[in-house]
């Protein structure tokens, strides 16, 4: 196993049955990463997770975690993952401090931990209510005390179950701030999510689809494969006829078909946007036109999940 | 009339709802209709409808005399009723009766006829060992229908030997008359030989007026009931119901109470998915059930504590035995019933499940512990059920430490210790197995 990867991978694969939930996945993962990991509901990113910390085991293939098959955890191994289910599955008749004392426990962590509960309810902005009862919180408390409980053993490694699911996006966006700030702390963030848009603030994202893992790769890679290549938006004062159009697509960096967006605004895919934008301003001015607009675009990850989901299908 | 449909659909909604919901559920509709019926089935089976079988020790110096009454007096009644041996040694049959080895010691008279003949009534002395006053009334009954025979034997073979007697009396009275009627025709020739007839008769009438004497003198009470029963127990206590049901209360509200929270505890952590968290944790299957073990034991261990001062104070039950006795044994009667309750819970699917199972252990408790029908009663097969539940061990442990001063008996205090071991052992795989079940 490399040093640097917290999580290997070779034709992971997990049989319920005759289903398939997980099919020959491959993945590695390097330590310190924010890793993104989507995909429509039902498509194997639970089952995946639950073959990364142990709660199932693989049909057939590798897999390593922090070094060690999960079906061979040792207590130590175990204390260095943290998992965050799907589900709030805390005492909704215990408090929020009571909720995470017993999470410490069973973590083994030290008795003298006042300060560092408080620190993590001080972290998830809890401390005012940790005298709540769990069932009286909100679904975004509940899922704040489900992360504070996660990261009561400082794990190195952290197994976040779609932790935004069902939250408003300001307090999702919040989340994503706690987990750049665990990340800055040395933790490696592995976290399944349906809101695809998420992928942005990942370092790297992986794309499950039917129980296959399609690619990882950083999130503006995840453009490239997308589109074939960056997107560069033109705008001009004139119309961009057909011809012009024609002549963009037999530019040798332009890769496929010039999507029109109105009479005066084209989308056009390149290789390089950085080389291509030069090219592109000389190529309008030799055709007279003048460029109001030329920028590379970033498609919302909607976009780019949509179209990679697609060509898969295309590809089947 | 549009809004009558909506009240209607609405109505409709739940009914069609609620009877797929239950209906979802065969396992628990079967434990409902068939448990309770089961529970009775097997009640009736357990109940032999007759009197419970004493065995009984009869205590007599000399038992060839009194072999012809204890023999008729056994066969009068059922053979299952007295199961009889006979012992001259009175010490030896109380000590046997202390170790429940019999149930039932009847001291004979040592000179009955002598003593009656002194114009007093014989006493059988019977004793026994029982605390429950419903036993005690049944083993009185049982004394007086055993005096009532053999005072039936005795004036009965009184009669016949009387009858016998007379007959040699009426023969004797017609010789007397007869050398009467001699001696009258003899006795002006002043034979010496009529003399001497004369004195034989004098001797035979008087014999005949000292019977007649001895017969008219008898009194009457002693006549028609020459023997009598004196029946006590062992011990010198004096139970009332509530008394003699206390500790057998005390039992079943403790097991019921541990066997309640304990099948609701793992089946609700299975039910809310936080054994997926335990499962990732560093944290064991016996780390988890002994944890679960010790809380609810020190909960179940303040509220025991709550019930017998209740039963102390309230219903002022003394504790006749030694604290440590009864500490000790409603210890383990909860770490046996905790042992059964989270059974319960890990093969039980939901809630619901988990409080019928319960339920049903309650009910079964009721009949089949000794709080309802004595277990001497039960027929051979269902004992092994009596004996499955903690319940019939609590019962008899606090039975004899509350109410007769002794401490548990040891077999019943290791037989209930081995089932509560053999039942953490069942719930420490069987967790062990939940625990791992995703990697099948």
């Amino acid at each position: 196993m490399l040093s640097g990867n917290v999580v290997e991978a070779q034709d992971l694969t997990k049989k319920f049955g005759d289903d398939i939930a997980v099919r020959s996945l491959n993945m590695q993962l390097p330590r310190g990463v924010i890793f993104g990991f989507v995909g429509p509901s039902g498509c194997g990113k639970t089952t995946t997770v639950r073959l990364l910390t142990g709660f199932y085991k693989p049909t057939s293939g590798i897999l390593n975690v922090l070094g060690t098959p999960p079906a061979d955890f040792s207590k130590s191994d175990r204390e260095k993952i943290g998992y965050l289910t799907q589900q709030f599955v805390l005492y909704p008749n215990l408090t929020v401090w009571e909720n995470l004392n017993f999470a410490a426990s069973f973590y083994g962590v030290s008795l003298f931990r006042w300060g560092r509960l408080n620190k993590l309810l001080d972290f998830v902005e809890l401390k005012g209510d940790k005298n709540k009862l769990a069932r009286d919180l909100s679904g975004g408390m509940k899922r704040r005390l489900s992360l504070a409980a996660t990261l009561v053993h400082k794990p190195e490694l952290l197994f976040l179950d779609e932790p935004t699911a069902g939250i408003d996006p300001i307090l999702r966006r919040k989340f994503w701030d706690y987990f750049k700030e665990l990340q800055a702390e040395d933790h490696t963030l592995f976290i399944t999510t349906q809101y695809v848009g998420e992928a942005a603030f990942c370092d790297l994202v992986g794309v499950m689809y039917k129980g296959r893992l399609l690619m990882i790769e950083t999130p503006d890679g995840l453009r490239r494969k997308a589109y074939g290549g960056d997107v560069i938006g033109i705008r001009t004062n004139e119309d961009i006829s057909s011809e012009h159009r024609h002549q963009l697509e037999g530019l040798p960096f332009v890769r496929g078909k010039v999507k029109i967006v109105s009479d005066q605004e084209v989308d056009v895919i390149v290789d390089d946007a950085s080389i291509a934008v030069a090219v592109l301003l000389e190529w309008s001015q030799a055709q007279k036109l003048t460029v109001e607009m030329m920028e590379k675009k970033s498609p919302p990850f909607d976009d780019v999940f949509v179209r990679l989901i697609e060509m898969e299908i295309a590809n089947d | 009339m549009t809004r009558i449909f909506k009240f209607l659909i609405r109505i409709s909604s739940f009914l069609s709802k609620e009877l797929t919901e239950i209906f979802r559920q065969p396992k628990l509709i079967l434990t409902l209709v068939l448990g309770p019926f089961l529970i009775m089935f097997l009640f009736g089976l357990a109940n032999p409808g007759q009197g419970r079988t004493l065995r009984t020790t009869f205590v007599v110096t000399d038992p060839n005399s009194f072999q012809k009454e204890i023999d008729a007096f056994t066969k009068s009644f059922s053979s299952s009723l007295v199961n009889y041996v006979i012992e001259n040694d009175g010490e030896l049959a109380l000590k046997k009766l202390a170790l429940n080895q019999t149930d039932m010691v009847i001291i004979i008279p040592d000179v009955p006829l002598e003593t009656i003949q002194n114009n007093q009534q014989a006493e059988f002395l019977v004793y026994h060992n029982e605390i429950d006053p419903f036993q005690i009334g049944y083993i009185n009954s049982v004394g007086r229908i055993y005096v009532d025979e053999i005072n039936r034997q005795f004036l009965q073979s009184m009669v016949e030997q009387e009858q016998g007697d007379s007959a040699s009396l009426q023969s004797n009275l017609e010789a007397a008359i007869i050398k009467t009627q001699t001696l009258r025709r003899a006795i002006p020739s002043g034979d010496v030989n009529t003399a001497t007839q004369a004195a034989d008769l004098e001797k035979d009438l008087t014999d005949l007026h000292g019977k007649l004497t001895t017969f008219r003198t008898l009194a009457s009470g002693v006549l028609v009931r020459p023997f009598s029963a004196k029946i006590s127990g062992l011990s010198d206590i004096q139970l009332t119901v509530i008394g003699f049901f206390a500790p057998a209360v005390i039992v079943l509200l403790l097991q019921h109470f541990s066997i309640t929270f304990a099948s609701l505890s793992i089946v609700r952590e299975t039910r809310s998915g936080i054994m997926e968290l335990f499962k990732v944790a560093p944290i064991t299957a016996f780390e988890t059930l002994a944890g679960k073990y010790i809380s609810y034991l020190f909960f179940e261990i303040i509220l025991a504590g709550i019930i017998t001062v209740l039963a102390v104070w309230l219903l002022k039950i003394p504790i006749l035995g030694q604290l440590q006795d009864y500490a000790l044994a409603v210890l383990v009667l909860l770490f046996t019933s905790l042992g059964v309750g989270f059974l319960i819970s890990l093969i039980s699917e939901t809630d619901t499940q988990a409080v019928q199972y319960s339920m049903l252990l309650l009910l079964a408790s009721i009949f089949f512990s000794g709080f309802f029908l004595d277990l001497r009663l039960m027929k051979e097969p269902i004992t092994f059920l009596a004996w499955s539940l903690p319940a019939t061990y609590g019962i008899r442990m606090l039975q004899d430490i509350i109410l007769r001063g002794s401490s548990a008996p040891p077999m019943i205090f290791l037989g209930i210790t081995l089932i509560g071991i053999v039942l953490f052992l069942i719930d420490w795989t069987l967790l062990r197995k939940k625990m791992e079940s995703q990697y099948a």
